[in-house]
C-alpha cells in the first residue's frame, strides 16, 4: 500500500501538468501554442518517418556523437591536466590566474570565433564543445587532488605505492567524487554548446532542425523538438546519475555513516 | 633491527624554528617490542615519522636493517592513530589488506591465503567484503594491523594506534598486539602516550624527556612473559615500574626533583 | 618569501608569460590576421572600441539583462525553494517534475521565446531567469533540508511560530547553500545572457562580438571576448567576496564545490 502511496506521489503532478496542458490547448487557436494533441500527432512523422532518412537519423544522431566526442575529449584533456597541475603546487600557483580568466569566458562568446577558424563543420561544434566543457573538470580535479588525505597519502607510501600505481589507486579514486562533480557540470554545459553550435552555424543536427521549424513556422514540429531536447537532458542526466552510483557508492556510503556520527 | 644515532630533527615554522627532536640514541634488537613513551609535545611522532621514512632528518642517523633510511623503507609496515584515514574507503576490508601485496607483486593464491589469515587472526575473519566506513572504530584498527600482518614486515612501527578508540577495545587490541608480536616475533616499536599501556606491552620502554627532546630512560620491563589485563596489571611490580615511569615523566616536564629509586632493579642505559 | 607571496608571484609570471606567449607565437608562426592576431592588435583594437558608444551600450545591455534575470531567479527560487522544502507533501509531489525540468537545456526555449519576443529584451530575460531559476532552487531545497531537526523542534517547544522558525533556524541553515546556488546562477545567467545575445540577436556583447566576426575584425573579436571573460571573473569574485561577507560566522559546508 505504501509503494502505491509512493508511486502515486511521483506520477501526481506530472500526470496533472500533462493533463492541465492537454485540455487548456485543446481549443487554442494561437498560432504560438497550438493543442498538445497535434504536436503528440505529428511527433512520429517529424522524427521517426524515413526510417534511415528519418531526422533521429540524419540529424539526431550527429548531434549526440559531437556531444560524446567533445565531451570524452574534454575528460580527457581535463583529467589529465587536472593531475599534473594538482599535483605541484608550483605549476598550480603560476597557472590558476590564467585558467581562471579562462574559465570566465561563457563559451558561447567563443562560438563566431570558431566558426571563423573551423568552418560551420563537426569540428568546429567539438570544439566548442570542449572549450566549454573541459574548464569544470580540470579545475575540479585539481581541487580532488590536492584534497588527497595526507594520512592515507603516507600510507600509500609506506606500503610502497608510488608511481602510476599511486596516481591510479590512491588520487585518481580519492579525486573521484570532485571529478564526478565537474564531470556533471561539463555534461549539462555540453548540451547547451551543441544546441548553441547548432543554432548558431550549422547545416545539420538538433539545434539547427529546431531552429528550421521557427524559422518556416512549422510550429507543432518546433515544440516537437523542443520536447526532444527535453528528453534528451533528461535522458543524459538519469544515465549520468546512475553510473555515478556505481562508480562513487563508497562515497555515499561514507558520507552517511559520517552523518549519524 | 632498529637502530637511532643521534637523531635530531628540527621545523622551520612561520617566524621560528621548532626542534623537535635534540638528540635520540637508542636501539631495537631483532624480535624485541619496545614501547616509546614521553609527555604529550615531545615529538613522539616526529621520532615515528623519521623511523618511517616521512620525514627526513635534520641530524643523526637511522638504520633499518643495518640500512641508513632515506625513504620508506621495504619490509617495514605503519599502523598510524587516525585508522579512519588511512584505509582506502573505495575498498572493501578485504581489498585493503591485499593492496600491499599487490604492489609486493606476490602471486594471487599466495595473497589470498595471507589475506586470510591475517583477517583470521585480528579476528575480522567474517567481515572481508564489508567497507571501512561500515565498520565500528576498534574494527578498522583491526583491519590496518591485519594489513600490517599480512605484509609479513621484518619491522613494525605503531604510532598511537589505540588513543582514538574506547577502553575495552583497546584492551582487547592490546592483547592482539602481544599475540600477534608472541605468533610471528616481528620487530615492533609501540608509540603511545599510556603509560600503563606501554609497561603492559613492552620488553622495553624507551622514556623521552620534554622537548627539546632527548631519551631519558631506558627501562627493562621484567615482568613475567606471559601478560593479562587483569593479572598483570594487579601485579606490585607492575605499580612500581608504573610510578617510576610517571615520576620520570613529571620530571621530564619539570614537575618534580628526581624520580624514587626503583628497588631491586638497575634501569639499562639513560640519557647521553 | 613567504608562501602566499610566492604563490603571488608566480600567478603574475604565468600571465606575464602568457602575455608574451600570446604575443611572440601568432608573430612568429607568421599567423594570419584572421586566425590569431598578436595582443597588441587585440589591445589596440580593443582599446579603439572602448572610446564608442556602441561598446558601452552593449556592456549594459548585457549587464542589465544579467542583472534582473538573476535578480528574479534568486527571488523565484528561494521563494519556491523555501516553501517547497518546509511542507513534506509539497516536496514529495514535486521531486519528480524537479528532475525532469532540471536538465532541460534552457536553449531549447530558444525558438518559442524568439517567436514570442523576437529581438527584444524580453527573450533574454526568460532564457536567463529559466536557466538560473533551477540553480536556486535546487541548492535552497538542499539546504532547507539540511535543517537540523533539533533546532527545528527545539525552537517550537520555545513557542516561535511558523514564520520566525523560517527567520531564525531555517534561514541561517539554508544560507550557505543560496549562497553556493547564487554563485552557480550568476555564472549560468552570465552564460544564458551571451547565448541570447548570440543565437537571437539581442543587444549585448554577444551581438558585438558576432557581428565584429561577420565583419571580419578578428582582434576585435578576440579583445571582445576577453572582456566578457574579465566581465564573467570580476562576477565571480565578486559573489565570493559577498559570499565570504555575509557568511563569515558559517563554516563552510556546502552542496556543490570547487568550480
Amino acid at each position: 500500500m505504501r509503494r502505491l502511496v509512493r508511486f502515486g506521489q511521483v506520477l501526481a503532478l506530472p500526470v496533472v501538468l500533462l493533463a492541465v496542458w492537454w485540455f487548456a490547448s485543446a481549443s487554442s487557436q494561437s498560432l504560438y501554442f497550438p493543442p498538445l494533441s497535434r504536436i503528440v500527432g505529428v511527433f512520429p512523422d517529424t522524427w521517426v518517418a524515413g526510417g534511415g532518412a528519418s531526422r533521429l537519423v540524419t540529424d539526431v544522431l550527429p548531434s549526440l556523437a559531437r556531444l560524446a566526442g567533445g565531451y570524452a575529449i574534454a575528460v580527457a584533456l581535463g583529467i589529465g591536466a587536472g593531475l599534473l597541475i594538482g599535483s605541484s603546487p608550483a605549476l598550480r600557483a603560476l597557472t590558476e590566474p590564467v585558467l581562471e580568466i579562462f574559465r570566465a569566458i561563457p563559451p558561447p562568446a567563443v562560438v563566431p570565433l570558431l566558426v571563423a577558424l573551423a568552418g560551420i563543420d563537426n569540428l568546429m561544434k567539438v570544439l566548442v564543445i570542449v572549450f566549454g566543457c573541459v574548464w569544470p573538470i580540470l579545475l575540479n580535479t585539481v581541487a580532488g587532488v590536492r584534497a588527497v588525505d595526507p594520512v592515507l597519502a603516507d600510507t600509500a607510501r609506506c606500503y610502497g605505492i608510488t608511481g602510476p600505481a599511486r596516481v591510479r589507486r590512491l588520487v585518481l579514486r580519492s579525486a573521484s567524487p570532485q571529478i564526478v562533480t565537474g564531470m556533471r557540470q561539463a555534461l549539462s554545459l555540453g548540451i547547451i554548446l551543441m544546441v548553441i553550435s547548432e543554432m548558431f552555424a550549422a547545416s545539420n543536427g538538433l539545434g539547427f532542425t529546431v531552429v528550421q521549424f521557427q524559422r518556416t513556422f512549422s510550429i507543432p514540429e518546433m515544440w516537437t523538438g523542443i520536447i526532444v531536447l527535453g528528453l534528451l537532458g533528461v535522458c543524459l542526466s538519469v544515465g549520468f546519475r546512475f553510473v555515478e552510483r556505481r562508480v562513487l557508492g563508497w562515497y555515499d556510503g561514507q558520507r552517511q555513516a559520517h552523518r549519524h556520527e | 633491527m632498529l637502530d637511532v644515532r643521534g637523531l635530531r630533527k628540527v621545523y622551520a615554522a612561520k617566524d621560528r624554528t621548532v626542534e623537535a627532536l635534540r638528540d635520540l640514541t637508542f636501539r631495537v634488537d631483532p624480535g624485541e617490542l619496545v614501547c616509546v613513551v614521553g609527555p604529550s609535545g615531545c615529538g613522539k611522532t616526529t621520532l615515528l615519522k623519521c623511523l618511517a621514512g616521512l620525514l627526513d632528518p635534520t641530524d643523526g642517523t637511522v638504520l633499518v636493517e643495518g640500512r641508513p633510511v632515506t625513504g620508506p623503507p621495504p619490509g617495514m609496515a605503519v599502523v598510524f592513530q587516525e585508522y579512519g584515514r588511512s584505509l582506502f574507503p573505495w575498498m572493501s576490508v578485504a581489498q585493503n589488506v591485499e593492496l600491499p601485496l599487490r604492489q609486493k607483486k606476490l602471486p594471487k593464491a599466495r595473497r589470498a591465503r595471507l589475506v586470510a589469515d591475517a583477517l583470521a587472526a585480528v579476528g575480522l575473519a567474517d567481515a572481508p567484503s564489508a567497507y571501512p566506513w561500515q565498520l565500528s572504530g576498534g574494527m578498522q584498527q583491526r583491519v590496518a594491523i591485519a594489513r600490517a600482518v599480512a605484509y609479513e614486515p621484518h619491522v613494525m612501527l605503531m604510532d598511537e594506534p589505540f588513543a582514538a578508540v574506547d577502553a575495552q577495545t583497546r584492551a582487547d587490541l592490546e592483547d592482539l598486539i602481544r599475540s600477534i608480536w608472541a605468533r610471528t616475533g616481528v620487530t615492533t616499536l609501540f608509540v603511545t602516550h599510556d603509560i600503563d599501556e606501554a609497561i603492559y606491552l613492552g620488553q622495553r620502554v624507551v622514556v623521552l624527556s620534554a622537548s627539546p627532546t632527548v631519551v631519558q630512560e631506558d627501562l627493562t620491563i621484567d615482568l613475567p612473559r606471559r601478560r593479562d589485563q587483569l593479572e598483570t596489571r594487579a601485579l606490585p611490580r607492575f605499580t612500581e615500574l608504573r610510578t617510576h615511569v610517571y615520576a620520570e615523566i613529571r620530571r621530564a616536564q619539570g614537575r618534580e626533583p628526581a624520580a624514587p629509586e626503583l628497588p631491586g632493579v638497575v634501569p639499562t642505559g639513560s640519557e647521553g | 618569501m613567504t608562501g602566499r607571496s610566492r604563490g603571488a608571484v608566480l600567478g603574475l609570471a604565468g600571465v606575464a608569460g602568457f602575455a608574451v606567449l600570446l604575443e611572440a607565437v601568432p608573430r612568429l608562426l607568421r599567423m594570419p590576421q584572421d586566425v590569431l592576431p598578436p595582443l597588441s592588435a587585440i589591445v589596440s583594437a580593443l582599446a579603439g572600441e572602448m572610446g564608442t558608444a556602441d561598446f558601452w551600450q552593449a556592456v549594459a545591455d548585457t549587464l542589465q539583462q544579467w542583472a534582473l534575470g538573476l535578480v528574479i531567479a534568486v527571488a523565484a527560487g528561494v521563494a519556491a525553494g523555501v516553501v517547497i522544502g518546509s511542507v513534506a507533501v509539497l516536496r514529495r509531489v514535486t521531486a519528480s517534475t524537479i528532475e525532469f525540468l532540471r536538465p532541460i537545456p534552457s536553449v531549447a526555449l530558444v525558438p518559442l521565446v524568439v517567436l514570442l519576443f523576437g529581438t527584444q529584451l524580453g527573450s533574454a530575460l526568460v532564457l536567463i531567469v529559466y536557466a538560473a531559476f533551477w540553480q536556486v532552487l535546487v541548492q535552497t531545497l538542499y539546504g532547507v533540508g539540511d535543517v537540523d531537526p533539533i533546532a527545528e523542534q527545539t525552537a517550537r517547544c520555545y513557542g516561535f511560530g511558523r514564520w520566525a522558525r523560517i527567520r531564525y533556524v531555517l534561514w541561517p541553515t539554508a544560507q550557505p547553500y543560496v549562497a553556493t546556488g547564487v554563485r552557480l546562477a550568476a555564472s549560468v545567467a552570465l552564460i544564458l545572457a551571451i547565448t541570447a545575445e548570440l543565437v537571437i540577436g539581442s543587444p549585448g556583447l554577444g551581438q558585438q562580438i558576432a557581428a565584429a566576426q561577420s565583419g571580419g575584425a578578428t582582434a576585435l573579436a578576440y579583445g571582445l571576448i576577453l572582456v566578457t571573460g574579465l566581465f564573467g571573473l570580476v562576477v565571480n569574485v565578486g559573489v565570493r567576496a559577498v559570499e565570504r561577507r555575509v557568511l563569515r560566522w558559517h563554516v563552510s559546508v556546502r552542496g556543490e564545490t570547487a568550480a
